[in-house]
Protein backbone atom coordinates (compact mmCIF):
# COMPACT_ATOMS: atom_id res chain seq x y z
CA UNK A 1 0.00 0.00 0.00
CA UNK A 2 2.97 2.12 0.27
CA UNK A 3 3.37 2.88 -3.69
CA UNK A 4 -0.15 4.00 -3.37
CA UNK A 5 0.15 6.15 -0.63
CA UNK A 6 3.38 7.36 -2.55
CA UNK A 7 1.26 8.09 -5.27
CA UNK A 8 -1.50 9.85 -3.63
CA UNK A 9 0.97 12.21 -2.11
CA UNK A 10 3.42 12.92 -5.40
CA UNK A 11 -0.36 13.88 -7.09
CA UNK A 12 -0.76 16.56 -4.68
CA UNK A 13 2.96 17.48 -4.57
CA UNK A 14 2.68 18.25 -8.43
CA UNK A 15 -1.16 19.65 -8.79
CA UNK A 16 0.35 22.05 -5.97
CA UNK A 17 3.47 22.70 -7.64
CA UNK A 18 1.87 23.29 -10.82
CA UNK A 19 -1.46 24.84 -9.11
CA UNK A 20 -0.78 28.56 -10.92
CA UNK A 21 0.06 26.57 -14.57
CA UNK A 22 -3.37 23.94 -13.91
CA UNK A 23 -5.80 26.58 -14.82
CA UNK A 24 -3.85 28.45 -17.33
CA UNK A 25 -2.82 24.88 -18.92
CA UNK A 26 -6.72 23.64 -18.68
CA UNK A 27 -8.00 26.68 -20.81
CA UNK A 28 -5.18 26.50 -23.39
CA UNK A 29 -5.90 22.73 -24.00
CA UNK A 30 -9.28 23.36 -24.13
CA UNK A 31 -8.93 26.34 -26.61
CA UNK A 32 -6.48 24.23 -28.76
CA UNK A 33 -9.13 21.33 -28.92
CA UNK A 34 -11.94 23.81 -29.70
CA UNK A 35 -9.82 26.03 -32.00
CA UNK A 36 -9.37 22.65 -33.91
CA UNK A 37 -13.07 21.74 -33.97
CA UNK A 38 -14.31 25.11 -34.59
CA UNK A 39 -11.40 26.81 -36.71
CA UNK A 40 -10.58 24.47 -38.65
CA UNK A 41 -13.66 23.90 -40.74
CA UNK A 42 -13.15 27.43 -42.00
CA UNK A 43 -10.28 26.02 -44.05
CA UNK A 44 -12.85 24.65 -46.58
CA UNK A 45 -15.59 26.18 -48.47
CA UNK A 46 -18.04 23.27 -48.36
CA UNK A 47 -17.82 20.35 -45.75
CA UNK A 48 -19.04 16.97 -45.79
CA UNK A 49 -19.63 14.88 -43.19
CA UNK A 50 -17.02 12.60 -43.36
CA UNK A 51 -15.00 15.85 -43.29
CA UNK A 52 -16.98 17.02 -40.12
CA UNK A 53 -16.44 13.59 -38.36
CA UNK A 54 -12.71 13.75 -38.79
CA UNK A 55 -12.09 17.21 -37.56
CA UNK A 56 -14.88 16.11 -34.51
CA UNK A 57 -12.80 13.30 -33.43
CA UNK A 58 -9.35 14.79 -34.09
CA UNK A 59 -9.49 17.55 -32.05
CA UNK A 60 -9.41 15.34 -29.14
CA UNK A 61 -7.00 13.50 -30.07
CA UNK A 62 -4.22 16.33 -31.35
CA UNK A 63 -5.14 17.91 -27.78
CA UNK A 64 -3.89 14.16 -26.04
CA UNK A 65 -1.26 14.07 -27.94
CA UNK A 66 0.35 17.44 -28.23
CA UNK A 67 0.05 17.54 -24.42
CA UNK A 68 2.47 14.43 -24.05
CA UNK A 69 4.60 14.91 -26.97
CA UNK A 70 5.26 18.60 -27.08
CA UNK A 71 4.13 20.11 -23.44
CA UNK A 72 5.61 17.66 -21.21
CA UNK A 73 8.99 17.17 -22.93
CA UNK A 74 8.54 21.30 -22.00
CA UNK A 75 7.95 20.74 -18.38
CA UNK A 76 10.64 17.77 -17.95
CA UNK A 77 12.96 19.76 -19.55
CA UNK A 78 12.51 22.01 -17.29
CA UNK A 79 12.43 19.85 -13.96
CA UNK A 80 15.46 18.68 -15.36
CA UNK A 81 17.12 21.95 -15.58
CA UNK A 82 15.94 23.19 -11.88
CA UNK A 83 17.29 20.22 -10.30
CA UNK A 84 13.81 18.69 -9.53
CA UNK A 85 14.29 15.52 -11.13
CA UNK A 86 17.76 14.49 -9.64
CA UNK A 87 15.79 15.29 -6.42
CA UNK A 88 12.82 13.16 -6.89
CA UNK A 89 15.52 10.31 -7.85
CA UNK A 90 16.85 10.20 -4.31
CA UNK A 91 13.47 10.03 -2.86
CA UNK A 92 13.05 6.40 -1.66
CA UNK A 93 9.85 6.05 -4.45
CA UNK A 94 9.24 3.75 -7.03
CA UNK A 95 10.03 5.09 -10.50
CA UNK A 96 6.89 3.90 -11.69
CA UNK A 97 4.93 5.75 -9.43
CA UNK A 98 6.48 9.14 -9.88
CA UNK A 99 5.84 8.62 -13.75
CA UNK A 100 2.08 7.58 -13.17
CA UNK A 101 1.65 10.37 -10.24
CA UNK A 102 3.08 13.11 -13.17
CA UNK A 103 1.00 11.62 -15.99
CA UNK A 104 -2.30 11.85 -13.87
CA UNK A 105 -1.45 15.59 -13.25
CA UNK A 106 -0.99 16.24 -17.14
CA UNK A 107 -3.78 14.15 -17.75
CA UNK A 108 -5.78 16.38 -15.53
CA UNK A 109 -4.77 19.59 -17.72
CA UNK A 110 -5.83 17.92 -20.62
CA UNK A 111 -9.17 16.09 -20.13
CA UNK A 112 -11.66 18.97 -19.60
CA UNK A 113 -10.17 20.49 -22.79
CA UNK A 114 -11.04 16.63 -24.85
CA UNK A 115 -14.30 16.51 -23.16
CA UNK A 116 -14.85 20.05 -24.67
CA UNK A 117 -14.01 19.58 -27.67
CA UNK A 118 -16.37 16.78 -28.02
CA UNK A 119 -19.23 18.07 -26.81
CA UNK A 120 -19.09 21.81 -28.70
CA UNK A 121 -17.77 19.75 -32.05
CA UNK A 122 -21.66 17.85 -32.09
CA UNK A 123 -23.15 20.30 -30.69
CA UNK A 124 -21.80 22.51 -33.94
CA UNK A 125 -22.21 20.34 -36.46
CA UNK A 126 -25.32 18.41 -34.75
CA UNK A 127 -23.84 15.25 -34.78
CA UNK A 128 -25.01 12.21 -32.61
CA UNK A 129 -22.04 11.05 -31.80
CA UNK A 130 -22.21 7.01 -30.65
CA UNK A 131 -19.59 7.17 -27.62
CA UNK A 132 -18.48 3.42 -26.82
CA UNK A 133 -17.36 2.92 -23.59
CA UNK A 134 -13.56 1.66 -25.03
CA UNK A 135 -13.15 5.56 -24.79
CA UNK A 136 -11.96 5.35 -21.71
CA UNK A 137 -9.10 3.07 -22.00
CA UNK A 138 -8.55 4.78 -25.31
CA UNK A 139 -7.85 8.02 -23.80
CA UNK A 140 -5.82 6.48 -21.23
CA UNK A 141 -3.82 4.37 -23.53
CA UNK A 142 -3.11 7.91 -25.52
CA UNK A 143 -2.54 9.66 -23.07
CA UNK A 144 0.69 7.03 -21.29
CA UNK A 145 1.77 6.65 -24.75
CA UNK A 146 2.39 10.04 -25.70
CA UNK A 147 3.16 11.65 -21.82
CA UNK A 148 5.60 8.20 -21.83
CA UNK A 149 7.11 8.81 -25.43
CA UNK A 150 7.81 12.55 -24.18
CA UNK A 151 9.53 11.71 -21.39
CA UNK A 152 11.38 9.46 -22.73
CA UNK A 153 12.62 12.33 -25.13
CA UNK A 154 13.19 14.86 -22.46
CA UNK A 155 15.55 12.52 -20.28
CA UNK A 156 17.68 11.63 -23.22
CA UNK A 157 18.36 14.54 -24.89
CA UNK A 158 19.48 17.96 -23.37
CA UNK A 159 16.66 20.71 -22.84
CA UNK A 160 17.71 23.05 -25.86
CA UNK A 161 16.99 19.69 -27.98
CA UNK A 162 14.32 18.84 -26.41
CA UNK A 163 12.11 21.98 -27.25
CA UNK A 164 13.27 22.34 -30.76
CA UNK A 165 12.05 18.56 -31.44
CA UNK A 166 8.60 19.18 -29.70
CA UNK A 167 8.38 22.58 -31.76
CA UNK A 168 9.04 19.43 -35.00
CA UNK A 169 6.94 17.41 -33.63
CA UNK A 170 3.96 20.31 -33.47
CA UNK A 171 4.10 20.64 -37.21
CA UNK A 172 4.57 17.19 -37.51
CA UNK A 173 1.19 16.38 -36.04
CA UNK A 174 -0.89 18.91 -36.87
CA UNK A 175 0.03 19.11 -40.70
CA UNK A 176 1.51 15.46 -41.79
CA UNK A 177 -0.37 13.00 -39.48
CA UNK A 178 -3.84 11.42 -40.41
CA UNK A 179 -6.08 12.88 -37.16
CA UNK A 180 -8.00 15.14 -39.25
CA UNK A 181 -7.72 13.29 -42.38
CA UNK A 182 -7.97 9.58 -43.41
CA UNK A 183 -4.38 8.36 -43.85
CA UNK A 184 -5.18 7.59 -47.66
CA UNK A 185 -4.79 11.00 -48.46
CA UNK A 186 -1.10 10.78 -47.27
CA UNK A 187 1.94 10.26 -50.13
CA UNK A 188 2.15 6.48 -49.88
CA UNK A 189 6.01 6.70 -48.16
CA UNK A 190 4.17 8.88 -45.84
CA UNK A 191 1.28 6.70 -44.86
CA UNK A 192 3.92 3.50 -44.55
CA UNK A 193 5.64 5.13 -41.89
CA UNK A 194 2.19 6.25 -40.25
CA UNK A 195 1.51 2.86 -40.22
CA UNK A 196 4.13 1.66 -37.56
CA UNK A 197 4.33 4.89 -35.26
CA UNK A 198 1.77 5.70 -32.39
CA UNK A 199 -0.18 8.84 -34.07
CA UNK A 200 -2.06 6.79 -36.50
CA UNK A 201 -3.43 4.37 -34.26
CA UNK A 202 -4.06 7.41 -32.08
CA UNK A 203 -6.30 8.48 -34.34
CA UNK A 204 -7.98 5.21 -34.82
CA UNK A 205 -8.76 4.36 -31.42
CA UNK A 206 -9.88 7.89 -30.67
CA UNK A 207 -12.43 7.91 -33.74
CA UNK A 208 -13.72 4.37 -33.09
CA UNK A 209 -14.61 4.99 -29.75
CA UNK A 210 -15.83 8.30 -29.93
CA UNK A 211 -18.28 7.61 -32.89
CA UNK A 212 -18.80 4.21 -33.07
CA UNK A 213 -21.64 4.68 -35.77
CA UNK A 214 -19.55 5.85 -37.91
CA UNK A 215 -15.79 4.39 -37.48
CA UNK A 216 -14.59 0.78 -36.66
CA UNK A 217 -12.92 0.13 -33.62
CA UNK A 218 -9.82 -1.61 -34.69
CA UNK A 219 -8.22 -4.37 -32.93
CA UNK A 220 -5.15 -3.43 -34.80
CA UNK A 221 -4.55 -0.06 -33.78
CA UNK A 222 -5.24 -0.95 -30.03
CA UNK A 223 -2.59 -3.63 -30.44
CA UNK A 224 -0.54 -1.43 -32.23
CA UNK A 225 -0.94 1.43 -29.50
CA UNK A 226 -0.37 -1.11 -26.93
CA UNK A 227 3.10 -2.14 -27.97
CA UNK A 228 3.97 1.47 -28.07
CA UNK A 229 2.59 2.23 -24.74
CA UNK A 230 4.31 -0.97 -23.00
CA UNK A 231 7.36 -0.21 -24.87
CA UNK A 232 7.94 4.00 -24.41
CA UNK A 233 6.48 3.18 -20.77
CA UNK A 234 8.94 0.89 -20.14
CA UNK A 235 11.72 2.73 -21.61
CA UNK A 236 11.09 5.74 -19.37
CA UNK A 237 10.88 3.52 -16.60
CA UNK A 238 14.71 2.11 -17.50
CA UNK A 239 15.93 6.28 -18.24
CA UNK A 240 14.82 7.32 -14.80
CA UNK A 241 16.67 4.71 -13.05
CA UNK A 242 19.47 4.49 -15.20
CA UNK A 243 22.89 5.36 -13.45
CA UNK A 244 25.49 7.82 -15.05
CA UNK B 1 30.28 0.98 10.93
CA UNK B 2 27.19 2.06 9.66
CA UNK B 3 28.11 3.85 5.80
CA UNK B 4 31.11 2.20 4.51
CA UNK B 5 32.80 3.31 1.05
CA UNK B 6 35.74 1.54 -0.03
CA UNK B 7 38.78 2.43 -2.81
CA UNK B 8 35.68 3.69 -4.70
CA UNK B 9 37.00 4.85 -8.30
CA UNK B 10 34.82 7.25 -10.41
CA UNK B 11 35.43 9.08 -13.69
CA UNK B 12 32.86 10.22 -15.95
CA UNK B 13 34.57 9.42 -19.75
CA UNK B 14 37.25 6.85 -20.29
CA UNK B 15 40.15 8.52 -20.24
CA UNK B 16 39.60 11.48 -18.44
CA UNK B 17 40.75 12.28 -15.31
CA UNK B 18 39.20 10.89 -11.86
CA UNK B 19 36.64 12.56 -9.87
CA UNK B 20 37.34 9.87 -7.60
CA UNK B 21 40.25 8.05 -7.37
CA UNK B 22 40.20 5.05 -4.58
CA UNK B 23 38.11 7.23 -1.77
CA UNK B 24 37.99 5.06 1.47
CA UNK B 25 36.11 6.42 4.37
CA UNK B 26 33.30 5.01 6.71
CA UNK B 27 30.83 7.21 8.93
CA UNK B 28 29.35 5.44 12.14
CA UNK B 29 26.59 6.04 13.89
CA UNK B 30 25.77 9.07 15.57
CA UNK B 31 29.02 10.97 14.22
CA UNK B 32 29.23 13.91 11.81
CA UNK B 33 31.66 13.47 9.39
CA UNK B 34 32.78 16.14 7.35
CA UNK B 35 33.84 16.28 3.68
CA UNK B 36 36.24 19.07 3.33
CA UNK B 37 37.41 19.82 -0.19
CA UNK B 38 37.97 22.74 -3.11
CA UNK B 39 35.27 23.26 -5.64
CA UNK B 40 35.44 20.18 -8.12
CA UNK B 41 37.22 17.85 -5.30
CA UNK B 42 35.09 15.21 -6.15
CA UNK B 43 32.34 15.76 -3.00
CA UNK B 44 29.19 15.32 -5.07
CA UNK B 45 30.55 12.75 -6.99
CA UNK B 46 31.13 10.89 -4.05
CA UNK B 47 27.87 11.58 -2.38
CA UNK B 48 25.65 10.62 -5.97
CA UNK B 49 27.43 7.07 -6.02
CA UNK B 50 26.72 6.56 -2.05
CA UNK B 51 22.74 7.61 -2.87
CA UNK B 52 22.30 5.70 -6.36
CA UNK B 53 22.55 8.45 -8.78
CA UNK B 54 25.83 7.51 -10.17
CA UNK B 55 27.46 4.10 -10.54
CA UNK B 56 30.78 3.55 -9.59
CA UNK B 57 33.62 2.53 -11.76
CA UNK B 58 35.21 0.19 -9.31
CA UNK B 59 34.83 0.05 -5.69
CA UNK B 60 32.45 -0.81 -3.21
CA UNK B 61 29.28 1.22 -0.89
CA UNK B 62 27.93 -0.41 2.29
CA UNK B 63 25.31 0.87 4.41
CA UNK B 64 24.38 -0.99 7.37
CA UNK B 65 26.08 -3.91 5.66
CA UNK B 66 24.58 -3.76 2.65
CA UNK B 67 26.27 -3.58 -0.71
CA UNK B 68 24.53 -0.44 -2.13
CA UNK B 69 25.75 -0.74 -5.74
CA UNK B 70 24.01 -4.02 -5.94
CA UNK B 71 21.05 -2.30 -4.20
CA UNK B 72 20.48 1.46 -4.97
CA UNK B 73 16.70 1.21 -3.85
CA UNK B 74 18.37 0.26 -0.09
CA UNK B 75 20.40 3.75 -0.47
CA UNK B 76 17.40 5.55 -1.04
CA UNK B 77 15.72 4.49 1.69
CA UNK B 78 18.74 4.69 3.75
CA UNK B 79 19.79 7.89 3.13
CA UNK B 80 18.16 11.28 2.94
CA UNK B 81 19.76 13.81 1.28
CA UNK B 82 19.79 17.36 1.28
CA UNK B 83 21.10 18.03 -2.02
CA UNK B 84 23.84 21.31 -2.87
CA UNK B 85 21.32 22.97 -5.59
CA UNK B 86 18.24 24.60 -4.44
CA UNK B 87 15.08 21.72 -4.00
CA UNK B 88 12.29 23.61 -6.14
CA UNK B 89 9.39 23.83 -4.04
CA UNK B 90 7.49 27.03 -5.83
CA UNK B 91 4.26 26.40 -5.30
CA UNK B 92 4.65 25.00 -1.71
CA UNK B 93 4.39 25.73 1.29
CA UNK B 94 7.54 24.89 3.40
CA UNK B 95 5.09 23.35 5.66
CA UNK B 96 3.51 20.95 3.09
CA UNK B 97 6.98 20.24 1.79
CA UNK B 98 8.25 18.96 4.70
CA UNK B 99 5.35 17.18 5.94
CA UNK B 100 4.96 15.34 2.03
CA UNK B 101 8.66 14.66 2.62
CA UNK B 102 8.11 13.00 6.12
CA UNK B 103 5.44 10.81 4.48
CA UNK B 104 6.71 9.97 1.30
CA UNK B 105 9.77 8.78 3.14
CA UNK B 106 7.42 6.59 5.14
CA UNK B 107 6.61 8.17 8.06
CA UNK B 108 3.22 8.12 10.11
CA UNK B 109 1.19 11.64 10.10
CA UNK B 110 1.15 12.97 13.13
CA UNK B 111 4.85 11.93 14.49
CA UNK B 112 6.07 13.79 10.76
CA UNK B 113 3.68 16.55 11.83
CA UNK B 114 4.95 16.42 15.47
CA UNK B 115 9.23 16.37 14.12
CA UNK B 116 8.51 19.01 11.72
CA UNK B 117 6.81 21.68 14.22
CA UNK B 118 10.30 20.70 16.29
CA UNK B 119 12.36 21.32 13.26
CA UNK B 120 10.47 24.48 12.30
CA UNK B 121 10.72 25.98 15.88
CA UNK B 122 14.23 24.80 16.40
CA UNK B 123 15.54 27.14 13.28
CA UNK B 124 12.90 29.74 13.65
CA UNK B 125 10.99 29.39 10.64
CA UNK B 126 7.74 30.12 12.09
CA UNK B 127 6.89 32.97 10.43
CA UNK B 128 7.27 31.10 6.49
CA UNK B 129 5.67 28.17 7.30
CA UNK B 130 2.59 28.73 5.21
CA UNK B 131 4.16 31.30 2.65
CA UNK B 132 4.95 30.39 -0.91
CA UNK B 133 7.87 28.31 -1.85
CA UNK B 134 8.33 31.15 -4.66
CA UNK B 135 8.31 34.03 -2.04
CA UNK B 136 10.83 32.31 -0.06
CA UNK B 137 14.99 33.82 0.11
CA UNK B 138 17.67 31.27 -0.71
CA UNK B 139 18.79 31.03 2.84
CA UNK B 140 15.34 30.19 4.88
CA UNK B 141 14.40 27.56 1.02
CA UNK B 142 17.61 26.01 2.39
CA UNK B 143 17.04 25.48 5.91
CA UNK B 144 13.43 23.99 4.34
CA UNK B 145 15.45 21.79 2.75
CA UNK B 146 17.51 20.96 5.55
CA UNK B 147 14.10 20.01 7.32
CA UNK B 148 13.24 17.71 4.50
CA UNK B 149 16.22 16.29 5.06
CA UNK B 150 15.62 15.97 8.43
CA UNK B 151 11.61 15.35 9.23
CA UNK B 152 12.01 11.96 8.62
CA UNK B 153 15.68 11.06 8.73
CA UNK B 154 17.29 7.52 7.09
CA UNK B 155 20.19 5.73 8.81
CA UNK B 156 22.49 8.29 6.77
CA UNK B 157 21.96 11.76 6.12
CA UNK B 158 24.01 13.38 3.88
CA UNK B 159 24.07 17.02 3.52
CA UNK B 160 25.59 19.40 0.73
CA UNK B 161 26.39 22.39 1.84
CA UNK B 162 23.61 23.54 4.35
CA UNK B 163 24.56 26.67 5.36
CA UNK B 164 25.24 28.02 1.91
CA UNK B 165 22.78 31.29 2.18
CA UNK B 166 21.99 31.03 5.68
CA UNK B 167 21.97 34.04 7.57
CA UNK B 168 25.15 33.89 11.23
CA UNK B 169 22.12 33.34 13.78
CA UNK B 170 20.24 30.51 11.92
CA UNK B 171 23.31 29.12 11.31
CA UNK B 172 24.33 28.01 14.67
CA UNK B 173 20.77 26.59 15.39
CA UNK B 174 21.50 24.85 11.84
CA UNK B 175 24.68 22.98 13.27
CA UNK B 176 22.46 22.58 16.85
CA UNK B 177 19.99 20.27 14.42
CA UNK B 178 23.21 18.53 12.85
CA UNK B 179 24.40 17.33 16.07
CA UNK B 180 21.03 16.50 17.16
CA UNK B 181 20.74 14.07 14.16
CA UNK B 182 23.93 12.24 14.99
CA UNK B 183 22.83 11.92 18.56
CA UNK B 184 19.61 10.25 17.61
CA UNK B 185 21.31 7.93 16.16
CA UNK B 186 22.00 9.25 12.32
CA UNK B 187 25.18 8.77 10.30
CA UNK B 188 25.91 12.29 9.41
CA UNK B 189 27.77 13.01 5.96
CA UNK B 190 28.67 16.66 5.80
CA UNK B 191 29.91 18.17 2.81
CA UNK B 192 31.20 21.69 2.78
CA UNK B 193 34.32 24.17 1.42
CA UNK B 194 33.68 26.20 4.64
CA UNK B 195 36.35 24.91 6.89
CA UNK B 196 35.94 27.06 9.87
CA UNK B 197 32.50 25.83 10.42
CA UNK B 198 33.40 22.03 9.91
CA UNK B 199 35.81 22.64 12.22
CA UNK B 200 33.48 23.25 15.16
CA UNK B 201 30.76 20.74 14.08
CA UNK B 202 32.61 17.80 12.87
CA UNK B 203 33.93 14.84 14.88
CA UNK B 204 36.08 13.22 11.85
CA UNK B 205 36.53 14.83 8.47
CA UNK B 206 38.56 13.69 4.92
CA UNK B 207 40.23 16.50 3.11
CA UNK B 208 39.53 15.65 -0.79
CA UNK B 209 41.58 16.81 -3.20
CA UNK B 210 41.64 16.04 -6.74
CA UNK B 211 39.44 13.08 -6.12
CA UNK B 212 41.67 11.59 -3.33
CA UNK B 213 41.48 11.56 0.34
CA UNK B 214 44.37 13.48 0.99
CA UNK B 215 44.42 12.74 4.93
CA UNK B 216 41.19 12.08 7.45
CA UNK B 217 40.98 11.93 11.13
CA UNK B 218 39.76 14.04 14.47
CA UNK B 219 40.05 17.88 13.76
CA UNK B 220 42.94 17.54 16.13
CA UNK B 221 44.75 14.78 14.12
CA UNK B 222 44.54 16.79 11.16
CA UNK B 223 45.56 19.55 13.07
CA UNK B 224 48.59 18.00 14.83
CA UNK B 225 50.75 18.70 11.95
CA UNK B 226 50.39 22.43 12.82
CA UNK B 227 50.10 22.00 16.36
CA UNK B 228 53.48 24.32 17.04
CA UNK B 229 52.59 26.20 15.08
CA UNK B 230 50.46 29.87 15.79
CA UNK B 231 48.26 31.86 13.22
CA UNK B 232 49.70 35.62 12.59
CA UNK B 233 46.71 37.53 10.98
CA UNK B 234 47.31 41.35 9.85
CA UNK B 235 45.19 43.74 8.67
CA UNK B 236 47.02 46.70 6.57
CA UNK B 237 46.72 50.39 6.91
CA UNK B 238 45.04 50.84 3.26
CA UNK B 239 47.74 53.55 2.45
CA UNK B 240 50.27 50.82 3.08
CA UNK B 241 52.31 49.11 0.83
CA UNK B 242 53.82 45.86 0.63
CA UNK B 243 55.08 44.41 4.25
CA UNK B 244 57.86 42.56 4.14
CA UNK B 245 57.22 39.50 6.63
CA UNK B 246 60.51 38.12 8.76
CA UNK B 247 62.00 34.90 8.36
CA UNK B 248 60.96 33.43 11.13
CA UNK B 249 57.33 33.23 9.43
CA UNK B 250 55.75 30.09 7.31
CA UNK B 251 54.64 30.93 3.93
CA UNK B 252 51.00 33.43 3.61
CA UNK B 253 48.24 34.06 1.81
CA UNK B 254 47.23 38.01 0.70
CA UNK B 255 43.56 38.76 0.37
CA UNK B 256 42.64 42.25 -0.18
CA UNK B 257 44.47 44.41 3.19
CA UNK B 258 44.77 41.22 5.12
CA UNK B 259 48.01 38.94 5.61
CA UNK B 260 47.68 35.61 7.03
CA UNK B 261 50.97 33.85 7.99
CA UNK B 262 51.79 30.38 10.13
CA UNK B 263 54.40 31.29 12.82
CA UNK B 264 56.03 28.75 14.89
CA UNK B 265 55.16 28.86 18.57
CA UNK B 266 58.34 29.05 19.77
CA UNK B 267 58.79 32.51 18.22
CA UNK B 268 55.39 33.69 19.53
CA UNK B 269 57.22 37.00 21.14
CA UNK B 270 59.43 38.04 18.49
CA UNK B 271 55.89 37.68 16.34
CA UNK B 272 53.55 40.31 18.86
CA UNK B 273 57.22 42.73 19.15
CA UNK B 274 56.92 43.30 15.16
CA UNK B 275 53.31 43.28 14.73
CA UNK B 276 52.88 45.48 17.74
CA UNK B 277 55.74 47.83 16.25
CA UNK B 278 54.09 47.96 12.65
CA UNK B 279 50.81 49.08 14.70
CA UNK B 280 51.93 51.37 16.41
CA UNK B 281 53.90 52.92 13.44
CA UNK B 282 50.25 52.93 11.81
CA UNK B 283 51.30 50.46 8.88
CA UNK B 284 48.90 47.96 9.96
CA UNK B 285 45.35 48.60 11.77
CA UNK B 286 45.24 45.53 13.45
CA UNK B 287 46.62 42.07 14.45
CA UNK B 288 45.72 38.77 16.25
CA UNK B 289 48.05 36.10 16.78
CA UNK B 290 46.06 32.98 17.78
CA UNK B 291 46.54 29.05 17.53
CA UNK B 292 46.62 27.84 14.52
CA UNK B 293 43.27 26.39 12.86
CA UNK B 294 42.13 23.56 10.70
CA UNK B 295 42.09 26.30 7.93
CA UNK B 296 45.45 26.56 8.01
CA UNK B 297 45.96 22.83 8.00
CA UNK B 298 43.86 22.48 5.19
CA UNK B 299 45.69 25.24 3.26
CA UNK B 300 48.61 23.50 4.13
CA UNK B 301 47.93 20.50 3.11
CA UNK B 302 45.79 21.17 -0.33
CA UNK B 303 47.95 24.04 -1.19
CA UNK B 304 51.04 22.28 -1.09
CA UNK B 305 49.85 19.46 -3.58
CA UNK B 306 47.69 21.73 -5.75
CA UNK B 307 50.13 22.31 -8.89
CA UNK B 308 47.56 24.36 -10.34
CA UNK B 309 45.61 25.45 -7.52
CA UNK B 310 47.07 28.73 -5.78
CA UNK B 311 44.86 28.92 -2.31
CA UNK B 312 43.53 32.38 -0.97
CA UNK B 313 42.10 32.95 1.92
CA UNK B 314 38.93 35.07 1.51
CA UNK B 315 37.57 36.14 5.19
CA UNK B 316 34.78 37.92 6.29
CA UNK B 317 33.24 38.19 9.73
CA UNK B 318 31.45 35.10 9.85
CA UNK B 319 33.33 32.65 7.50
CA UNK B 320 36.43 32.03 5.75
CA UNK B 321 35.92 30.37 2.98
CA UNK B 322 39.18 28.54 0.89
CA UNK B 323 38.87 27.95 -2.61
CA UNK B 324 41.03 27.29 -5.42
CA UNK B 325 41.78 30.97 -7.46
Amino acid sequence: MSALRSYRLLVTWQARRMKMFLPLGIMVQALFALGIVAGYPLLFPTIDKTTILYLATGGPVIALVTMGLVAVPQMVSAAKTEGTLAYMRTLPIPRVVYLLADMTVWLTVVLPGVALAVVIGSIRFGLDLQISPLVIPAVILVALTATSIGYALASLVPPMVANMASQVLVVFILMFSPLNFPADRLPGWLAAIHSVLPIQAMGEVMRGTLASNSFPITVGAFALLGVWCVASFAATSVVLTRRA
Amino acid sequence: MLLEVEELTKRYKRGATRANDSVNLTVDAGQVYGLLGHNGAGKTTLVNQIVGLIRPDAGSIWIDGRDVVADPGFARRACSIQPQSQVPIDGLTPRQAIETLGRLRGGRPDSVRERSARLVEALDLGEWLDVDGARLSGGVKRLVSFCMAAVEPGKVVILDEPTNDVDPVRRRLLWAQVRSLADEGAAVLLVTHNVIEAERSVDRLAILDHGRVLTEGTTAELKAGIADELRLELVLDPETGRIETPQFTGPHTVVGNRIVATVPARMAGEAATWARDLRRAGRIEEFSLAPATLEDAYVALVGSTSATATPTAVSSEEEIDVRAA
